[in-house]
C-alpha cells in the first residue's frame, strides 16, 4: 500500500513540476493577423481596354477563308497580277547598278512581251492615264535605286539582301498594280472591291457599291481600336534611355494589306530623324518601326478595308517615360 | 523504501525543477533603465570611455545631435581642464572634435571642428592661450563606440582634449 | 472601239468620283509599350587561327573575341536597358555571323539587335571591328573598327558598349569610365582607408595610397589625370592633389586650418573646397596655375560640399545657415545665394548632373537616409532609394546613373559593419551592388576616358 501512495504522490509532484517548468513556454506571443486586403469587383464594359482577342481571331480566320474562296473564283486575274511585280522589277534592274543575281534576270524580249499582255487584256485607255501611271512607276523606282547604290558602297556581300529588297520593291509594285488595273478593267474593279471589303459576291453595279461605302463609319470602332492597341502595346519595347522631358511623339503612316500585313511605313517628321540634338527621335522612331514589324500581321478590323487601309499610328512614349 | 530516500528524491526533483525554471530567458529590465540614466537631453552623461588628464579631470565633453552647444556639465569639465592647464603651463593640447555617424561625412567633419572650437573658446575665456591649443576634427571617422544605437551615438558626439607633448 | 472607250471613260469618271469620297486618315494613339530590356544577341567576336595563337602567347587569353563580347554583354546587362541573350542559343558561328548574319536565325531566338565582330592581331597591334545589326529590319545599323595595344582590350569592349548603347538609346554611354573610391578595412573604431581606382565594371582595381593615413572623399579631375582628396597626413587634415600617372602628391594651398570636401571646376583649372577656421567653414577656390585663392562664401554657418554646374557658372552647396543642413545655389562668384531645398528633413551632398538639369542629394528624415534628385530650382524632388545609411551620390558622365555608398547597422556587439558601393538609375530602377574586394565608400565617377 505504501508503494502505491509513494508512486502516486511522485507522479503528482512530477506533473506539478512539469507545470511550473512549462509556464514560460505556455505564455505565447499574440498571433499577428495579416493586413486586410480590399478586393474590388470590376465590371467589364465596352469602355475598358481589354482586347477582344479570341473573338477577333475567329472572325479574322473566317474572313480569310472567305477570301480564299474569292481568290479561287478570280483565279485568272490573280495569276497575271503575280507575274507583273517580277516584270517591273526586271525592268528596273536594267536601269540600275545592282549586285547581280543571274538567276533572276530573264531575256529582254520576254519582258516586253509579258508586259504587253496585261495591257492587251485590259480595255485600252486614253494615253494620259498610262503616262501618269508610268511616272508613278518611275518615281517609285528611284528611291529603290538610291537605296541600292548606298548598299553597294558599304561593300557587304549578302545573299539575303537582294531577296529582302525584292520583297520591298515587290510590295511597292503590288501597290502600283492596283492603280494600273483599276482604270483599265471595270470587271477587275468590281472584283477587287469585293476582295478588299471581304464581302460576299456582289455582282451589282457600281452605284450600289458606292452607296455602301458612303454608309460605313470613317473610323475604327472602340473595340477594333482597343484590339489593335493592345496588340501593339505588347510589341513595343520602349527604349528606356529616352529623355523624359522631351517631345516623345513619333507618327507613323502605314499602308496595309487586307490581312493586316504592312505594305509601307512612313515616318512623319522624317527630318527630325537626323537633326543634331534630337538623336533620341531616331531611336524612338526605330523602336516604333520594330514594334510594327514584330506585330505583323496587325490586328485589323474584319470589315471596311477601304477605311483603314491607310492607318496612322501615333507612338507617344511620354506616359511611360515621363517622370 | 526508506522515508529518507523518498524525501531525498523529492527534494532533488524539486531542486532540478527550480534550476530549470531559472534557465528561462532573462527579461530586459536592466539595460533600458541603464540607458535612460546615461543620456540627458540627448547628451551623454556617463563615463564610458572617458579618460582622465589628471585626477578628477575628464578629458572629454559631449554634445546633442547636430549641436555644438556646451551643457552645464560640459562647462564644468572644461573649467577643471582649464585649471589643470594653468597649473601645467608647459602642456600644449590638441582638441579633437567628433560627430556621430548619423549624418553626411563632409558636414560631420565641419561639425566636429565646430565642437572642438566651442571647447577651445571656453578654455580661452578661462585664460588658456590659444597658442597652446590646436583644433582637429575627425568627423565620424573615429567613433569610440561602434554600436548603432542612440547610446552609442551619444558617446561618439564628443570633443576630446589630448596632450600634445 | 469607240463606244467601249466612252463607256469606260464614263464609268471610270464615276468610279473616281466615288473613290474620292476620302476617308479621313484613321489615327490610333499608342501610348503604352513594355519597359522590358531590349533583347540583344552579342556574338563572340571572330578571330582566325593565327590571331588565336598569337594572342594566347601575348596575353595568355584563350579566346579574346569571346572575352571582349563578355565585356560588352556584361555592360549592357548591368545598364538594365538590355537583355543579352544566352550564347548557347545562338545558331550562327561568329565567323559567318560577322560577314552575313542570317537574320531569321537571330529573330528566331527573339533577338532584336545583333552585335558581331572580328579581332585581328597585326604588327603587335590589336584591331577590332564590330557591327550592330537591326535583326527585324534586316540591316546594319553601325560598323566601326578600333586599333590599340593588345593589353587595352577591355577598353575596346567598353567603347563598343558605349557605341551600341548610344545607337540604340539615343543617349551617350558611360562604360568607358573609371571609378575612384576609398577602400576600407578593419574595425569600425580604427578603419584603415586607402584611395582606390577601378574600371566601372570592377576590373583593374589599383590602390593609390598605402593606408598609413586617413584619406577621404576623392574626386576625379575632368582631364582624368589628377585626383583631389582629403588626407590626414601628419595628423593635419588638408586637401591634396595626386597625379595618377606619376603618383606625386602635393598639398593644395597653404591654409592655416583644415581644408576638406574638394572638387574640381568643370574646366579642371580650379579646386573648390571648404576651409574650417574658428568653428566656421566657408567655401574657397584655388586656381591650380597661379595659386590664387578666392573666398566664395562668407557666413558664420557651415558651408560645405560645393559642386559646380557643368557650365561653371553656378555652384550648389550645403549650408546650415537656416539652422539645419539645406541645399543652396549661388553664382560661381558667391553672389545671389538662394536656398532650393524645402522638404522635411536634412539635405546634404548636393551634386550637379553633367546634363545640367538636376541636382542629386542625400536626405535624412526620421532616421532614414534617402538618395534623391531635384531640379535646379528645387522643384520636382524625387526620392530614389531609402536605407538605414547611405549618402554621397555621384553622377555617371551621361547623367543617367548615380553611384553612392551604404553602411550597415552593427549588432549589439558592434559587429557586422560593412560599407559598399551601390548604383541606381535615374528612374529609380536597377538598384545594384557594385562588387569591390574590400569595403568601399566615397565613390566618384570619372568622365568618359575617350574624351
Amino acid at each position: 500500500m505504501y508503494k502505491n501512495i509513494i508512486a502516486s504522490s511522485g507522479l503528482h509532484l512530477g506533473v506539478i513540476i512539469l507545470a511550473t517548468l512549462s509556464l514560460p513556454f505556455i505564455s505565447k506571443k499574440p498571433i499577428e493577423l495579416p493586413p486586410l486586403i480590399s478586393v474590388e469587383l470590376i465590371q467589364i464594359t465596352d469602355q475598358t481596354n481589354i482586347p477582344y482577342a479570341p473573338k477577333a481571331k475567329k472572325i479574322i480566320e473566317k474572313v480569310k477563308k472567305k477570301q480564299e474562296k474569292l481568290i479561287s473564283e478570280q483565279a485568272p486575274p490573280k495569276k497575271v497580277k503575280k507575274e507583273k511585280p517580277k516584270e517591273i522589277l526586271k525592268i528596273s534592274k536594267k536601269n540600275e547598278i545592282v549586285q547581280d543575281n543571274a538567276k533572276a534576270v530573264p531575256t529582254p524580249d520576254k519582258n516586253k512581251e509579258k508586259i504587253k499582255k496585261p495591257k492587251e487584256e485590259a480595255i485600252p485607255l486614253p494615253d494620259k492615264k498610262t503616262d501618269e501611271v508610268k511616272r508613278k512607276e518611275e518615281t517609285k523606282q528611284n528611291p529603290s535605286k538610291e537605296k541600292k547604290l548606298q548598299k553597294k558602297i558599304k561593300k557587304i556581300q549578302e545573299e539575303q539582301k537582294p531577296k529582302l529588297e525584292d520583297a520591298k520593291v515587290k510590295q511597292v509594285s503590288e501597290f502600283e498594280k492596283k492603280e494600273i488595273f483599276d482604270p483599265q478593267n471595270i470587271a477587275a474593279l468590281i472584283d477587287k472591291s469585293k476582295e478588299e471589303m471581304g464581302e460576299t459576291t456582289k455582282k451589282s453595279d457600281k452605284i450600289t457599291q458606292s452607296q455602301d461605302k458612303n454608309m460605313e463609319f470613317s473610323g475604327l470602332t472602340l473595340s477594333e481600336e482597343d484590339a489593335l492597341k493592345a496588340q501593339i502595346f505588347s510589341c513595343w519595347s520602349i527604349p528606356l534611355g529616352l529623355p523624359y522631358n522631351e517631345n516623345l511623339l513619333v507618327r507613323i503612316k502605314l499602308k496595309l494589306k487586307p490581312d493586316g500585313s504592312v505594305i509601307k511605313t512612313e515616318v512623319l517628321d522624317h527630318a527630325r530623324m537626323n537633326k543634331p540634338g534630337e538623336s533620341f527621335y531616331k531611336v524612338l522612331a526605330e523602336s516604333a518601326i520594330r514594334a510594327i514589324q514584330l506585330c505583323q500581321p496587325l490586328r485589323v478590323p474584319t470589315k471596311g478595308y477601304e477605311r483603314w487601309k491607310d492607318l496612322q499610328l501615333n507612338f507617344d512614349a511620354r506616359e511611360m517615360i515621363g517622370g | 523504501m526508506e522515508l529518507s530516500k523518498i524525501y531525498k528524491n523529492t527534494f532533488l526533483i524539486v531542486l532540478l525543477g527550480f534550476l530549470l525554471t531559472a534557465c528561462a530567458t532573462q527579461k530586459k529590465v536592466t539595460t533600458d533603465q541603464k540607458m535612460d540614466s546615461q543620456i540627458q537631453g540627448d547628451v551623454y552623461t556617463g563615463t564610458d570611455g572617458v579618460k582622465y588628464l589628471a585626477d578628477g579631470v575628464p578629458d572629454r565633453v559631449f554634445f546633442a545631435t547636430n549641436e555644438s552647444v556646451l551643457t552645464t556639465a560640459s562647462r564644468e569639465t572644461l573649467r577643471k581642464q582649464a585649471k589643470w592647464l594653468r597649473q601645467n603651463s608647459e602642456v600644449t593640447i590638441v582638441i579633437e572634435g567628433h560627430a556621430d555617424e548619423r549624418g553626411t561625412r563632409e558636414y560631420n567633419l565641419a561639425l566636429g571642428e565646430r565642437r572642438a572650437n566651442a571647447a577651445k573658446d571656453y578654455l580661452m575665456t578661462y585664460g588658456i592661450s590659444s597658442s597652446r591649443m590646436t583644433v582637429l576634427s575627425y568627423g565620424k571617422e573615429r567613433p569610440v563606440d561602434s554600436g548603432s544605437t542612440p547610446l552609442a551615438w551619444s558617446k561618439n558626439r564628443r570633443s576630446v582634449t589630448v596632450k600634445a607633448n | 472601239m469607240e463606244v467601249n472607250e466612252k463607256n469606260t471613260l464614263f464609268y471610270f469618271c464615276l468610279f473616281l468620283i466615288f473613290q474620292t469620297k476620302s476617308f479621313s486618315l484613321i489615327e490610333v494613339d499608342i501610348t503604352r509599350g513594355n519597359l522590358d530590356p531590349l533583347p540583344v544577341a552579342v556574338s563572340p567576336l571572330f578571330s582566325d587561327e593565327q590571331t588565336h595563337s598569337d594572342l594566347k602567347k601575348k596575353l595568355n587569353i584563350n579566346d579574346l573575341g569571346l572575352e571582349i563580347s563578355k565585356v560588352v554583354e556584361n555592360n549592357l546587362r548591368q545598364s538594365g536597358l538590355f537583355n543579352p541573350l544566352n550564347k548557347d542559343a545562338f545558331l550562327q558561328k561568329p565567323d559567318i555571323a560577322h560577314l552575313k548574319p542570317r537574320f531569321e536565325d537571330w529573330a528566331l531566338i527573339k533577338s532584336q539587335a545583333l552585335i558581331t565582330g572580328k579581332v585581328i592581331l597585326k604588327d603587335d597591334k590589336l584591331r577590332v571591328e564590330f557591327r550592330l545589326w537591326d535583326v527585324l529590319a534586316g540591316k546594319e545599323m553601325l560598323a566601326l573598327a578600333f586599333t590599340t595595344v593588345p593589353k587595352n582590350w577591355r577598353r575596346i569592349g567598353h567603347i563598343i558598349s558605349d557605341k551600341v548603347y548610344e545607337r540604340l538609346t539615343g543617349e551617350k554611354g558611360y562604360f568607358d569610365t573609371r571609378i575612384i573610391y576609398v577602400s576600407e578595412e578593419g574595425p569600425k573604431t580604427q578603419r584603415i582607408k586607402k584611395l582606390a581606382i577601378m574600371d566601372q565594371d570592377g576590373f583593374n582595381n589599383k590602390y593609390l595610397t598605402l593606408g598609413n593615413e586617413l584619406v577621404l572623399t576623392p574626386r576625379f579631375s575632368p582631364t582624368n589625370q589628377m585626383v583631389t582628396y582629403l588626407s590626414y597626413f601628419r595628423n593635419l587634415p588638408r586637401v591634396y592633389l595626386l597625379d595618377i600617372e606619376t603618383g606625386i602628391q602635393e598639398v593644395v594651398g597653404d591654409f592655416p586650418g583644415m581644408t576638406f570636401a574638394p572638387r574640381f571646376s568643370p574646366d579642371g583649372n580650379k579646386v573648390i573646397m571648404s576651409f574650417a577656421k574658428d568653428g566656421n567653414s566657408d567655401i574657397y577656390t584655388m586656381d591650380l596655375e597661379n595659386r590664387i585663392v578666392e573666398r566664395i562664401t562668407n557666413h558664420p554657418s557651415i558651408d560645405t560640399s560645393p559642386s559646380y554646374s557643368p557650365d561653371g557658372k553656378y555652384i550648389t552647396f550645403n549650408s546650415d545657415r537656416s539652422g539645419y543642413q539645406q541645399i543652396y545655389v549661388m553664382k560661381s562668384d558667391g553672389s545671389k545665394v538662394k536656398r532650393i531645398s524645402f522638404g522635411n528633413g536634412l539635405y546634404g551632398t548636393p551634386v550637379w548632373s553633367p546634363r545640367g538639369d538636376l541636382i542629386a542629394f542625400t536626405k535624412l528624415h526620421k532616421g532614414r537616409f534617402y538618395i534623391g534628385v531635384m531640379r535646379t530650382d528645387g522643384k520636382g524632388e524625387r526620392l530614389l532609394t531609402e536605407n538605414y545609411y547611405q549618402e554621397a551620390p555621384s553622377w555617371s558622365p551621361n547623367g543617367r546613373v548615380l553611384i553612392f555608398y551604404r553602411e550597415t547597422k552593427t549588432d549589439s556587439d558592434g559587429k557586422g559593419f560593412s560599407a559598399k558601393l551601390w548604383s541606381i538609375d535615374l528612374t529609380g530602377y536597377n538598384e545594384r551592388l557594385i562588387d569591390t574586394e574590400t569595403d568601399a565608400s566615397d565613390p566618384s565617377w570619372s568622365s568618359l576616358l575617350t574624351n
